[in-house]
């Protein structure tokens, strides 16, 4: 079976771009194009050959010969599961915001289905060219979307996060560029598997590896990078949100498992340590912000930090169980944080509007079903073994632990954390005495349409975790073999 | 049905009670949520003596059954992590399905009747089916990977059932306590497993324990670490010094939870993963004694505190600590099968005497202060007896099935010599406070002149409170869900409660006799293959040395009640004095040796201290300050203007953006042709 990856790439911003002039059918229209991409990806996976050892579904034009910049996209192991995330959740995303009343929709719905196709971009790019370009479109809809559509103190969160994100995007195109041309051999060339073979020198891998990783980071956002995190997590309309936390900072993850891994592995190695602090200084960092700030947002906002941490912390423990612990628990942070935020909606609105902990409490007695489904949602969020998260974080810390032991035990600290503030968030919002605004009801039927698949995804995920693990197993290995054998052996790595 | 079929329906069961009470919310009526609880847990015991005869039919070397359903998180290639969804059938593995199903049916048939007036009644059944299910995991698991599922899921279990009442504070907060004590313990098991797997390159528990000699030969220092690790994950669980501060307060949970908790689920998980993981011990002697020593402890401490508290259900819940504590103790020194016969006649015994609890505390309309108490003895005749059998069980009098399993861990803990010496003296200190805090609490809530409710009862009539309040702060309940409810039962108008407790207490009096020194060893017997390789396997004959322990033990017993006796029924002012004259002392019981407040000190505050200077500190001053100076700047001079043409400016922006776009686009593609 041939499946073209430009139809799934494009076919959400085209649905979109046909909702602009749909007028009040805009919500359908985009709602079908997120559904048939979501189809499609799933499809990826049934269709997936799991001993392949490369890219699958190739697409290869030249786009600009002069430069070597080739529109390449592909799927292996490293992308699969989270192209399916993406279209999940914006199919839930596009599907909450149909279900409620949003102003304009037209133009709402245009730029999330522009911004699927962004990062379906950055996700499907073989060429870095191509990446960096998918990689900034991704700011332009969420920029439009909290501007026009968001909370209060929208354009400050708005220009804050712009302008910490552009210095990170410049960053990575100065890198991009240098690396292409810098890169030895005959003509220039932005394709990945090439550039894979031209291997820099160590000077020049190290600071570009210092550009690619700043723009991931702030992405992330990794402490401390994070300044525009808490006002634009106020600020975004919740069902925008829920997509921006749970797709757009696992884009800044597979970015060093695509890019800064493979193609400055030198680099990678030597930075090891520096990564791996960074990385423990957001897991912890996170975790004691996320149990002493009381507005939900901000909590999951927070605790989104810290996975993050651990994700970051897979990758750059620079060993195969790391890596596909990263993977699968990017996967899972996507799946538990986007429902969180759709339930975080639904507890504001029993709360009087109020989004601050102190204002609930005591929802759980006439809202069972949302009390059962937020049960779900927080115990596999503190990484409950026997949820698929606890597979990530066993395969993170156990990589972690093989690399650097003292890490590892430090990074514990983080686990326990994890179910403090997520135990705080379920108990001062569902049990307790009933606060002051608090008129409770159970969800909705159209409620229950988006967070009853979410919820049922995160079940069946639990059960059978393997399914992401084995088709990962090939490529993902195989994207840090290089940097491993760097880390491995510190004294070869010379420059010629 | 062969062995391993069987311990899985042993595991279908209560995950399908499980699922019919938790979908079933809206449709199921009156008592039928309880009735469908107590049959899964029924059918789960019927499917365990299946697997218990099914495995005696084989021969003894061939009663180690592994069986497996899928890869659950297995990367075997590359990692060698081989996490499959597999169970061990063996002799101890069935021995516990037993206990664990058989006493949980038990709890489940009196909750029917104990539970009737809640308005979470079919939640409570949905709750306690998981959480049998979660422990069934626990010791079915045949390798770390699901052996830590097990154990966080009873962990999560126990929360959402001592939070139950989730109105209540003190239920949230006692919730929230156990189960971060529980993670701790669940980080402490993972990071164990890490230590051993590194070495051993396999999850799986026979594969492990056969390669522990060739694996660990030149890695005892890895194996020790990693063991110590379990260890912090069995104490979490099993409340052992210092990580026990969550059982007390765990008492939040409505009393059958609190039975489950103590008798047949949970804090045995500890004693059970030591016994478990015999063979690795065995190779590394340090950690075993690092158990050993903390258990003693803990039998000392918890039997200190359980004499000054007046709450009658944290009596029973620091006897259990205690009693935990001699398990440990015996599973750490090589005495596997003595610890698991106390643990079973334990579970018999303790789960007894909460139920009994519950009764008196229905018949108290939910006070549970034994200052409040006094004189039930004719108001509840039934009650009243098996407290006592439950008492004398757990003070250790002949021929009770307490003495005969506490007898059999100090003999052969003493037979080893040495240093252990200490231990059995301890042993029988504790066992001396035992019988003392024991009959302390039956003769204050049974003797003396009958309280007004025990006076309301006695004509007939079943007190009922005015007002509800919260026994922990008095504060007035939220009626509306999550408190008590209404209604009160006692074990003498309910036949599903007064089964239950009769049972029990007929099993608490003859379970002993499954080993009695010199007449029978049952239990030694069939525990045999699991023990088969372990250097303690020979069990030690001296005649000498049992004799002198049943009789201390049998004198010591009797000793307590009479000491109780004298000090609470025939001289009522001795315990004032005593307290004027060991100030001290029970200052420090009475503070639970300031264990909560030594954990709020060194742990809890430094952490809001952190979060609380990161929030207000560093946050507003350095990244909204110093690191974005010329962002905030900017934004402040640049939003003005903004919010000024808005939306005006926003949309004409996003036009010539998209223009420009298009445009780069076209001309890109217009290249490439």
């Amino acid at each position: 079976m041939t499946l073209h990856l430009s139809i799934l790439l494009w076919l959400p911003a085209a649905a979109g771009l046909l909702g602009l002039f749909a007028g009040r059918a805009a919500r359908w229209v985009t709602l079908a194009g997120a559904l048939l991409a979501l189809a499609f990806s799933i499809a990826l996976i049934a269709d997936f050959d799991t001993s392949a050892k490369g890219l699958q579904y190739v697409t290869d034009q030249t786009w600009i010969a002069q430069l070597g910049i080739h529109y390449k996209l592909g799927v292996d192991g490293l992308n699969l599961f989270l192209l399916v995330l993406t279209t999940l959740l914006f199919a839930a995303s596009v599907l909450w915001s149909g279900l409620d009343r949003v102003e304009r929709p037209g133009q709402f719905f245009f730029w999330l289905g522009l911004a699927e196709t962004a990062v379906l971009g950055a996700l499907l790019a073989q060429d870095l060219a191509l990446f960096v370009v998918f990689f900034d479109l991704m700011l332009i809809p969420f920029f439009f979307l909290t501007g026009s559509w968001g909370g209060p103190g929208r354009v400050p969160a708005v220009l804050k996060l712009v302008i910490y994100t552009l210095v990170g995007s410049l960053l990575m195109l100065t890198a991009a560029i240098a690396t292409a041309v810098l890169a030895p051999g005959q003509g220039t060339t932005f394709v990945l598997s090439e550039l894979a073979h031209r291997t820099l020198g160590t000077g020049s891998q190290e600071w570009i590896f210092l550009c690619f990783a700043a723009a991931f980071l702030v992405k992330m956002p990794a402490f401390p990078l994070h300044g525009w995190m808490p006002d634009g997590y106020r600020a975004m309309p919740m069902p925008v949100l829920a997509v921006f936390s749970g797709v757009l900072s696992k884009v800044a993850a597979y970015g060093f498992l695509r890019i800064a891994l493979p193609l400055f592995p030198q680099a990678a190695a030597h930075y090891q340590e520096l990564l791996l602090l960074i990385a423990l200084a957001t897991i912890l960092y996170g975790s004691v912000l996320a149990f002493t700030t009381t507005n939900t947002r901000l909590i999951l906002g927070y605790s989104s930090m810290a996975q993050l941490g651990f994700i970051t912390l897979g990758i750059f423990a620079l060993r195969p169980e790391g890596a596909q612990g990263a993977v699968i628990q990017a996967v899972n942070h996507g799946l538990v944080v986007a429902p969180a935020f759709f339930i975080c909606a639904l507890l504001a609105a029993r709360a009087g509007g109020s989004e601050d902990l102190r204002d609930m409490g005591g929802i759980a007695a006439r809202a069972p079903v949302l009390a059962a489904l937020f049960l779900i949602v927080a115990l596999a969020n503190l990484a409950m073994p026997g949820s698929s998260n606890f597979v990530g974080e066993f395969l993170i810390l156990l990589g972690v632990f093989n690399a650097k032991i003292v890490i590892s035990i430090v990074a514990f600290t983080g686990v326990v954390l994890a179910s403090v503030y997520t135990l705080r968030l379920f108990i001062r919002s569902m049990h307790n005495r009933v606060g002051p605004n608090v008129v409770s009801r159970d969800i909705t039927v159209s409620d229950g349409l988006v967070l009853v698949p979410l919820v049922a995804v995160i079940l069946a995920f639990a059960l059978y975790p393997q399914l992401a693990l084995h088709k990962g197993e090939a490529t993902i290995t195989r994207s840090i073999q290089p940097a491993a054998q760097a880390a491995a052996q510190p004294q070869i790595a010379a420059t010629p | 049905m062969s062995a391993t079929t069987a311990a899985w329906l042993v595991l279908a069961c209560p995950l399908a009670g499980t699922v019919v009470n938790a979908l079933g919310f809206r449709v199921l009526r009156g008592r039928a949520p309880g009735w469908i609880g107590t049959l899964a847990i029924a059918a789960a015991f019927a499917f365990a003596v299946v697997a218990f005869f099914a495995l005696q039919s084989r021969g003894p070397e061939q009663r180690q059954l592994v069986s497996s359903l899928w890869d659950y998180a297995s990367i075997k290639q590359t990692t060698g992590v081989d996490a499959r969804l597999s169970i061990l059938v063996d002799p101890l593995s069935v021995l516990m399905i037993l206990v664990v199903t058989g006493v949980s049916m038990l709890i489940h048939l009196y909750s029917v009747a104990y539970m009737g007036g809640d308005r979470g009644y079919t939640r409570f059944f949905a709750y306690l089916n998981f959480f049998v299910f979660s422990m069934l995991l626990l010791v079915l698991a045949g390798n770390f990977f699901l052996l830590i599922v097990g154990w966080a899921f009873v962990g999560a279990a126990s929360y959402l059932l001592i939070s139950f009442w989730y109105r209540r504070t003190t239920a949230t907060r006692a919730g929230i306590k156990a189960f971060v004590v529980n993670v701790v313990g669940d980080a402490g098991l993972v990071l164990g497993t890490f230590f051993i797997f590194r070495h051993s390159g396999t999850l799986d528990f026979l594969g492990t324990f056969h390669g522990v000699g060739r694996d660990f030969a030149s890695h005892q220092g890895a194996l020790t670490a990693g063991l110590i690790l379990l260890l912090v994950g069995a104490f979490a669980k099993s409340a052992q010094v210092p990580l026990h501060t969550w059982l007390p307060d765990a008492m939040e949970g409505p009393t059958p939870v609190s039975a489950l908790i103590h008798a047949a689920t949970m804090v045995t998980a500890g004693v059970y993963l030591i016994a478990r993981m015999h063979p690795l011990f065995e190779h590394a002697p340090a950690a075993a004694d690092v158990g050993a020593i903390v258990g003693c402890l803990t039998l000392l401490i918890a039997g200190t505190i359980g004499l000054v508290v007046t709450d009658l259900k944290r009596v029973i819940a620091y006897s259990t600590m205690s009693q935990i504590g001699y398990m440990v103790m015996a599973v750490s020194a090589g005495a596997y099968v003595a610890g698991l016969f106390h643990l079973m006649t334990h579970a018999f015994f303790k789960a007894l005497l909460f139920m009994a609890a519950g009764s008196l505390i229905g018949a108290m309309a939910g006070e549970q202060s034994l200052d409040r108490m006094s004189g039930f003895k004719r108001a509840m005749p039934f009650t009243f007896g098996c407290f006592v059998v439950g008492g004398l069980s757990l003070a250790g009098v002949p021929p009770f099935s307490g003495f005969f399993s506490k007898d059999e861990i100090l003999f052969i803990v003493g037979h080893q010599g040495g240093w252990h010496w200490i231990l059995y003296a301890a042993g029988y200190v504790g066992a001396l406070l035992t019988a003392v805090y024991t009959w302390r609490m039956i003769f204050r809530a049974f003797y003396g002149p009958p309280c007004p409710e025990a006076a309301e009862l006695e004509a007939g009539h079943l007190h009922h409170a005015e007002v509800h309040r919260n026994p922990a702060t008095g504060e007035e309940e939220d009626t509306d869900v999550g408190f008590p409810g209404p209604e009160h039962h006692i074990a003498e108008r309910e036949p599903s409660m007064k089964v239950a407790m009769g049972i029990l207490a007929v099993l608490a009096s003859v379970g002993g006799f499954l080993q009695v020194p010199g007449v029978t060893n049952a239990l030694d017997h069939f525990l045999e293959p699991t023990f088969a390789d372990s250097r303690f396997n020979q069990s030690p004959s001296d005649p000498g040395l049992v004799t002198a322990g049943l009789v201390l033990g049998a004198v010591l017993g009797l000793l307590g009640i009479a000491i109780a006796y004298v000090v609470w029924v025939r001289r009522p002012g001795t315990s004032a004095r005593l307290q004027q004259r060991f100030a001290f002392l029970h200052r420090l019981f009475v503070n639970k040796w300031y264990f909560d407040e030594l954990n709020e000190i060194l742990v809890v505050r430094p952490f809001m201290w952190i979060g609380r200077f990161g929030q207000q500190t560093f946050e507003r001053v350095f990244v909204n300050g110093a690191l974005v100076g010329g962002t905030t700047g900017l934004v402040k001079a640049t939003s003005a203007a903004v919010r000024a043409a808005q939306n005006g400016f926003l949309r004409a922006y996003a036009a010539l953006l998209m223009l420009g776009l298009v445009g780069v686009g076209f001309y890109f593609l217009l290249q490439a042709a």
